[in-house]
């Protein structure tokens, strides 16, 4: 564990829904380069990420703010050539030391991507895949994660009757609910989302975002996005990055309101980007 | 962040800005004007100012339901952040601070036309520096506002305390002359009305100041003393 580990508290949210504080350094970056070859992409990014709230990623294409969120559950090494400076801290525990497992690693950190992504499979497949792979068995362990994370998706009013059915018979919107709940089948401590609504039609992101607002409840969430009117409705926290520097992080209310850096002011207001 | 913006990529959004800053200034000219026609109307004792004051609050008007309707539609096109939602909030705000200065330049026209059909009151001198200080808090306010100066913005509130108690000062001193002049009570009523508005004067500068300090430093400090 990390000597710098703080006491953990038990997270609340007011009556609006709004996170009180928990541990403040639930997910840590500290001085984190990265590199895809010889080309570095990040630089020296120290940032602590708040457990249960919404911490929203954003700045124009190609700064960076992917690259990261995808270092979270170390999906970049699946690419060639990658390698990195610096550390990355899950409750005050490098996700770089030996003994993490990054199956293991990569459950307990979730993804959903842009593009929706459900196995040719059914629903019910697609929620315990996870889980069957992991060795579970056991009938009403599987049928209880589906109920729980359908429900915790809130797709399960629209899908209890059609478990059985293809996934791929889901609209846009619900296949990305699909995915969301896949992954939070494996009860993630983060959930990581990359542009998780870009391809939906307004009311399915409408839809996504006031799951997000439930979610944060029990999970940790990174979202990056381009839409910065969904980071103001959806987030706590935003980073505004910049050619791979972390440029701006701040309550989000700062951000949009009246941020420090002229580079966030410029880019939110739309004088660059 | 005071510094000087660069243009948005969207030019639309610059000209939408722009045109919303330009219908506030118009309004703020015309209020201005307004009263200084108002102070004419009262010291030349001149019904025709005082009728040219009450004919031209309607364009006024008119420039309020304006800004108000490009200050929303700018919201609803672009939604705006940071210093470009402040300010047009600021400006918003502005143009109902302005027209209430318009309503009070009108109220000062209506008395002064009554009070022209009395005879001269030599009271009526003493609340010229009352009139000369409202209307030098509303240029200053609203010449703030046009170059974002929020160290003059900041005399706005100490002189309208000063205003406050030249009111007062002027009201007691005219209560105390009605018992001894009955005659001229009308007169002295007219005298007290006319001394309030240019209070509430005093009170609108002072609001579009917080404002202009509120848009370009992102301060609010409306109500500090309470607050303390």
């Amino acid at each position: 564990m990390s000597p710098n580990m703080q006491e953990e508290r038990i997270s609340r949210h007011d009556s609006a829904g709004h996170a009180t504080p928990g541990r403040t350094d639930f997910l840590s970056v500290r001085d984190f380069d990265f590199y895809y070859g010889r080309k570095q992409a990040l630089f020296g990014i120290t940032m602590d990420i708040p457990e249960k709230q919404v911490t929203a990623f954003i700045g124009p294409s190609g700064c960076g703010k992917s690259t990261l969120l995808r270092n979270f559950n170390r999906m970049n090494e699946l690419i060639d050539g990658i390698r990195h400076e610096g550390d990355i801290q899950l409750l005050g525990q490098s996700i770089y030391d030996r003994g993490v497992e990054v199956i293991a690693l990569r459950r307990s950190i979730g993804i959903v991507f842009q593009k929706s992504n459900p196995f040719p499979k059914s629903i019910y497949e697609n929620i315990v895949y996870g889980l069957r792979i992991s060795g579970e068995r056991n009938r009403s362990v599987l049928d209880e994660a589906v109920e729980r994370s359908l429900r915790g998706a809130a797709l399960w009013e629209e899908a209890k009757d059609r478990l059985h059915e293809s996934a791929l018979g889901l609209s846009g919107g619900q296949m990305q609910r699909l995915c969301i709940a896949r992954a939070i089948a494996n009860r993630p401590k983060v959930l990581l989302m990359d542009e998780p609504c870009s391809a939906l039609d307004p009311i399915a992101t409408v839809k996504v975002e006031e799951l997000i607002h439930e979610l944060k409840r029990e999970f940790t969430i990174v979202i990056v996005t381009h839409n910065m009117q969904q980071a103001t409705r959806c987030s706590d926290r935003t980073a505004f990055f910049y050619l791979g520097k972390l440029i701006e992080y701040d309550t989000t209310q700062k951000i949009f309101s009246n941020p420090a850096q002229k580079q966030t002011e410029d880019y939110i207001t739309g004088r660059f980007g | 962040m005071t510094s000087e913006p660069s243009r948005h990529i969207l030019s639309d959004f610059d000209s939408t800005l722009e045109a919303l800053r330009k219908n506030v200034l118009m309004m703020a000219s015309l209020t201005i004007r307004n009263l200084e026609n108002a102070r004419k109307g009262l010291f030349e004792r001149d019904e025709d100012w005082c009728n040219t004051v009450i004919a031209d609050d309607e364009e006024i008007d008119a420039l309020e339901i304006e800004v108000d309707r490009e200050g929303i539609e700018t919201i609803l096109r672009f939604h705006p952040f940071a210093s470009d939602l402040r300010n047009v909030l600021a400006a918003m705000k502005m143009s109902v601070n302005l027209e209430r200065v318009a309503d009070q330049a009108v109220g000062i026209a209506r008395r002064a036309r009554k009070l022209n059909t009395y005879g001269l009151l030599p009271e009526t001198a003493e609340i010229e520096p009352l009139f000369r200080h409202a209307e030098s808090m509303v240029v200053d306010a609203v010449k703030a506002y046009a170059d974002q100066n929020i160290e003059l913005s900041r005399t706005l509130k100490p002189r309208d305390r000063e205003l406050d108690a030249m009111n007062r000062d002027f009201a007691n001193k005219i209560t105390e002359l009605m018992p001894k002049h009955p005659a001229q009570i009308h007169g002295y009523l007219e005298l007290i009305f006319i001394a309030r508005f240019l209070e509430r004067i005093g009170d609108q500068a002072t609001n579009i100041a917080e404002d202009t300090v509120f848009a370009v430093a992102a301060e609010d400090i409306r109500h500090l003393q309470s607050r303390q």
